[in-house]
């Protein structure tokens, strides 16, 4: 049986960097995988091989058995994988309701040809949007702020927001980059817990995260990534206990 | 009372540009400032359409606005390849190509001197030859512009639009395509300009290069930046003030040979301050 996620052989060069090096993981369906490692591990990097915004020099990414290789990031994310950035990258400018709408799968009447020539139909559509939209800003806890621009919402919020802007793309399996960096403990356990009632719904998350304490609460399985390849797999407590690991990650500070 | 007339029907005209260059550079985000070299190029083609009788009004403008589609999509491409800053550079130039081209290719554009005796449009078989004709004409072509205008910004695709303008990365992590969305919305500012082109030639029956160059694609700039930037109010609140200005200015008694300095100055002046002081516009959002 193939594994869901499966990444091989990938290497990848910034110029002299070899960011990734031989990297290959498999994740497996349903729960929650964290993938950690120090600065400069090659985490964000695998992250956009696996969504198509960086082709690796070389190796292979398949999803439930089907080669990714080539695809750009719209065709990863009909297949069903979205991923979010570590610098959140919202619309600041749009409200909280309009950057989860934007990423609802396209229906009819998004194409300037509808919005032209059938403007009821495309108004009726987008009415729909709107509803699908708010159910889930409800669900990450953000319906009281839908109509308020993004720039007005507070970091947390922001936060909530691009899982918000995650699951309306109707992904399965979300990469999300530090989600729950940069929050105060209020904020990270809305977060934590939001992460836990996803994979509950039967989404698999692969998660990069530094906080050890989230990724203890969190994590099903964590993959310790170092210099661009995989080095360890295993449950946290296994990875954490590790003393060679441990050692690499803080920087021989233990 | 003509005097009014003519000012309504450059105002509307100028409201299609607006429209033209509010979508492309206020709400997409690709920063032309070449768009009156689109909007010389509908007017040349319509002139000479009419000048050698091969098309009678509406056909020559269809050619204009197909044309002018193309060509902006054309000059709008690099702007997916080179972003922000290298595309104004990438933009000017073309700008001072396009301004060459109607200077000196005297065969096509009368070159400097001009292309005069431009007939008035004609619907139909019959010529609008009264100023109050044109002015219906033209009333006509703004609010179908305005209307395009609101619901394309009111859709779904609108919403794409200003997404991309904040953040093309993000838009396509989000399962949506960029390349179509901006080509379509360099198309439609393509249209809009072809099509005021076409109709300044006929109103004025007199074009010249000097309309069509880099003070112009700034005015039009200006007027974004005055009625303000992503609104339908703002596209068409900055061409009918930005326009009533120097006629305003002829109140003060300015002798001739300074009034187009000052227009000049105005027009700058009007520039930074709202640049400065109202980044958002009267009517509109920041730039």
């Amino acid at each position: 049986m193939s594994a869901y996620l499966e990444i091989a052989g990938v290497n990848h060069s910034f110029g002299g960097l070899q960011a990734l090096n031989d990297c290959g993981f498999a994740i497996a369906e349903g729960g929650i995988a964290c993938l950690v490692g120090p600065n400069g591990a090659g985490k964000t990097t695998i992250f956009n091989v696996i969504t198509g915004f960086l082709r690796p020099d070389t190796g292979h990414v398949a999803f439930r058995g089907r080669p990714l290789d080539g695809l750009t990031p719209q065709a990863i994310v009909r297949a069903g994988i979205a991923r979010s950035f570590q610098n959140l990258r919202l619309f600041a400018d749009l409200t909280a309701c309009d950057n989860v709408m934007l990423a609802l799968p396209e229906r009819a009447g998004e194409t300037p040809f509808g919005a032209l020539f059938r403007p009821f139909a495309t108004a009726r559509a987008d009415r729909r949007r709107r509803g699908d939209a708010l159910q889930l800003l409800d669900h990450v806890g953000l319906a009281a702020r839908a109509a308020d621009r993004v720039r007005n919402l507070s970091y947390g919020e922001q936060k909530l927001l691009t899982i918000a802007r995650l699951l309306a793309t109707g992904a399965e399996l979300l990469l999300l980059d530090e989600p729950a960096s940069g929050l105060a403990s209020g904020a990270l356990d809305q977060v934590m817990a939001l992460l836990r009632r996803l994979r509950g719904e039967g989404k698999t998350l692969l998660v990069v995260e530094h906080n050890t304490r989230v990724v203890q609460q969190i994590a099903d399985e964590v993959l310790f990534l170092h210099q661009g390849h995989l080095l360890a797999q295993g449950s946290p407590a296994q990875i954490i206990a590790d003393p060679a690991l441990a050692e690499i990650y803080f920087g021989g500070a233990l | 009372m003509d005097y009014l007339y003519s000012y309504l029907i450059l105002a509307e005209i100028y409201v299609l540009l607006g429209l033209s260059t509010n979508l492309l550079v206020g709400v997409v985000g690709i920063f032309s400032v070449s768009q009156a070299a689109v909007f010389g190029v509908g007017a040349y083609i319509v002139g000479d359409c009419l000048l050698s009788g091969t098309l009678s009004f509406l056909p020559a403008l269809a050619l204009a606005a197909v044309a002018c589609v193309l060509l902006n999509v054309l000059i709008s491409l690099p702007s997916l390849r080179v972003s922000g800053d290298y595309f104004v550079v990438t933009s000017f130039g073309i700008q001072l190509l396009a301004t060459a081209t109607f200077t000196n290719w005297t065969w096509g554009t009368g070159g400097a001197n001009g292309m005069p005796g431009v007939p008035p449009p004609d619907l139909f078989g019959a010529s609008i030859e009264s100023t109050r004709g044109i002015l219906a004409l033209t009333t006509m072509a703004m609010t179908l512009g305005c209307l395009a205008f609101w619901l394309i910004l009111r859709a779904p695709f609108g919403r794409k639009l200003r997404a991309i303008r904040e953040d093309e990365l993000a838009v396509a992590a989000a399962g949506k395509g960029v390349l179509g969305a901006k080509v379509s919305a360099a198309a439609m500012a393509g249209a809009f300009a072809g099509v005021a082109g076409g109709l300044y030639a006929t109103y004025l029956s007199f074009i010249d290069p000097s309309s069509f160059d880099l003070d112009a694609s700034i005015l039009l700039l200006t007027m974004v930046v005055v009625g303000g930037a992503r609104t339908l109010w703002g596209s068409i609140l900055g061409p009918f003030l930005l326009l009533a200005l120097p006629q305003a200015l002829t109140l003060l008694a300015i002798p001739t040979t300074y009034a187009a300095t000052s227009r000049q100055l105005l027009y700058g002046g009007l520039l930074i301050a709202f640049a400065l002081f109202r980044p958002q516009g009267l009517l509109g959002e920041r730039l």
